[in-house]
């Protein structure tokens, strides 16, 4: 349903870590929600004061529920914006858009065994992977690996304590991620959702611990990647030309001119806002495109790619 | 037997193993060597579909992971050191069922033979929670083929000819290319369903 809209109210807010803000969505319209399956995200507009941000941010309510969603949002120090405005000016009752719940990550349902394993702010899409195995009886582990002040935050989202397994940087603590991949029985699925030291790491491990490439699936935070080297793009068909600051991606700053791309993760994953390049070299940041695709320079994903070393591209919008 | 090894082939439409296939589903083959991303390795073999010397040529190319590798012979005797003999297919899987319980996501399982061998095996260690790509086949010795019909979806063994009667409905089947992973068999249909009796002259095409 790219495009769909929904009006939500915030029903609640509640911190539930110095940098963990739980917010609750209810709907503004009549009716219940779209029902969200496991490991759904919603991309949430927020209009601050200067511009207007979209993040997208993995549901943690019940899957399936269709009375609220809900999000927890780590303020991060090198914020776009987003996280500094949920935990700064977002307030009980509040309006906002946000797309209809998409779906980039669902577990693989002829799994055997599931193996999570996060980072940090990357348990979300686990919150509701476990409520759905706990709910279903279906086995797991869930690999935390966060800071040792942060490891209980999540409690009340984990039915099954005992399936899960916490890890910080200390000697002792840290999670040993080829010794975990060792003893895994046929038919166990492996997923990792953090940042993009681990998830290479973890990639890495399986690749070199002989598991077959469809039993590994990763989730990326997309803000790590929209940023960079400030660059200029021509939107040819709307005769527009535009600069890209540093601080945002192709994408926020082509609608922030006003032109609408169809996009759903925001990630460089799912592959709906692929736009054609006519001219300039784009620098692909993507895990869409093929490896031939990016050579050719034909196509870009806005969400994340970015004109190599600040160059101008010429784009088909 | 036309084959020396896997890679050699009967030279026809219907029964080269290397060339594309015509038909999609038509498994095409290459020679089994070790996949050294896994840890634990099984390796089975059908006696009487390799030829003399491709029993330790096997072994040689095997040699880089002996140390983790089981080797299950199915039928006669091979020179194959450390090997379990089974007598036929049946204690073959019962063996190579035994030996995946418990299998990790750093199993292999490798197997040669004939097709309905090979695929037995295949579906073994999938049932077994193994995927695809942790499996690798060989096809070696005899063309024959196992069909399944269409019609009962009963399935009939050991098939050399075009023309099959079927061991469930009695139909007259047209043995396929079209083939089936999930069955490891290739479809029958009744070639006579237009004009019943009228049943072309059967040939031996899968020696």
């Amino acid at each position: 349903m790219t495009g769909d809209q929904l009006k939500l109210r915030v029903a609640a807010i509640q911190d539930i870590a110095p940098t963990l803000r739980l917010v609750r969505f209810e709907n503004a319209d009549a009716g219940p929600l779209p029902p969200s399956a496991t490991g759904a995200h919603l991309q949430v507009v927020l209009q601050a004061p200067d511009k207007q941000i979209r993040n997208a941010y993995s549901l943690i309510s019940k899957p399936g529920s269709r009375d609220v969603y809900e999000i927890i949002v780590r303020r991060v120090p090198a914020s776009r914006g987003g996280s500094a405005y949920i935990h700064e000016q977002l307030k009980t009752g509040d309006l906002l858009t946000t797309s209809w719940p998409g779906n980039l990550f669902a577990p693989q349902r002829s799994a055997r065994k599931h193996i999570m394993i996060a980072g940090g702010i990357g348990i979300t899409p686990f919150l509701s992977y476990v409520a759905d195995f706990a709910n279903k009886g279906i086995d797991y582990e869930l690999h935390l690996c966060c800071r040792e002040e942060e490891k209980d935050s999540f409690a009340p989202w984990l039915p099954e304590p005992d399936k899960v397994f916490m890890h910080w940087d200390a000697d002792g603590h840290r999670l040993d991620i080829p010794a975990l991949l060792l003893r895994q029985p046929a038919n166990t699925h492996l997923y990792v959702c953090g940042p993009d030291f681990l998830t290479d790491d973890v990639l890495e491990a399986a690749e070199a611990g002989g598991w077959p490439d469809n039993h590994v699936h990763c989730e990326r935070f997309g803000s790590a990647l929209s940023g960079g080297e400030a660059f200029r793009a021509v939107l040819q068909r709307s005769g527009k030309q535009i600069e890209v600051g540093e601080h945002e991606s192709l994408l926020e700053a082509i609608e922030r001119e006003g032109v609408e791309v169809p996009c759903l993760c925001r990630g460089g994953a799912c592959g709906v806002c692929l736009t054609s390049v006519l001219d300039g070299e784009p620098q692909h940041r993507d895990h869409y495109l093929s490896k031939t695709e990016r050579a050719s320079g034909k196509h870009i994903m806005p969400c994340v790619s970015r004109a190599r070393g600040g160059g101008l591209l010429v784009l088909d919008l | 037997m036309n084959t020396t090894t896997c890679d050699a082939g009967h030279r026809s439409e219907l029964n080269d193993r290397t060339a594309p296939p015509s038909m999609r589903s038509r498994p095409t083959y290459a020679s089994l060597s070790p996949d050294m991303a896994g840890r634990e390795h099984l390796l089975v073999i059908e006696a009487d579909a390799l030829q003399p010397g491709q029993a330790s040529a096997l072994s040689n190319s095997f040699t880089a992971i002996a140390g983790a590798l089981r080797t299950v012979v199915s039928g006669s005797d091979l020179p194959v050191p450390g090997a379990s003999v089974q007598p036929d297919l049946a204690a073959t899987l019962l063996a190579v069922k035994a030996r995946l319980s418990g299998a990790t996501m750093q199993q292999r399982v490798y197997a040669i033979g004939s097709e309905p061998f090979i695929w037995s095996i295949h579906t073994a260690a999938i049932e077994a929670g193994l995927d695809e790509r942790q499996i690798r086949l060989c096809h070696s010795g005899s063309l024959k083929r196992r069909v399944w019909c269409t019609h009962c979806h009963d399935t009939t063994e050991n098939v050399t000819t075009n023309i099959v009667a079927c061991a469930g409905c009695g139909r007259h089947l047209l043995v396929r290319d079209h083939f089936s992973r999930r069955l490891g068999a290739f479809m029958g249909v009744q070639i006579d369903a237009e004009v019943p009796g009228e049943v072309p002259t059967t040939e031996e095409v899968f020696p």
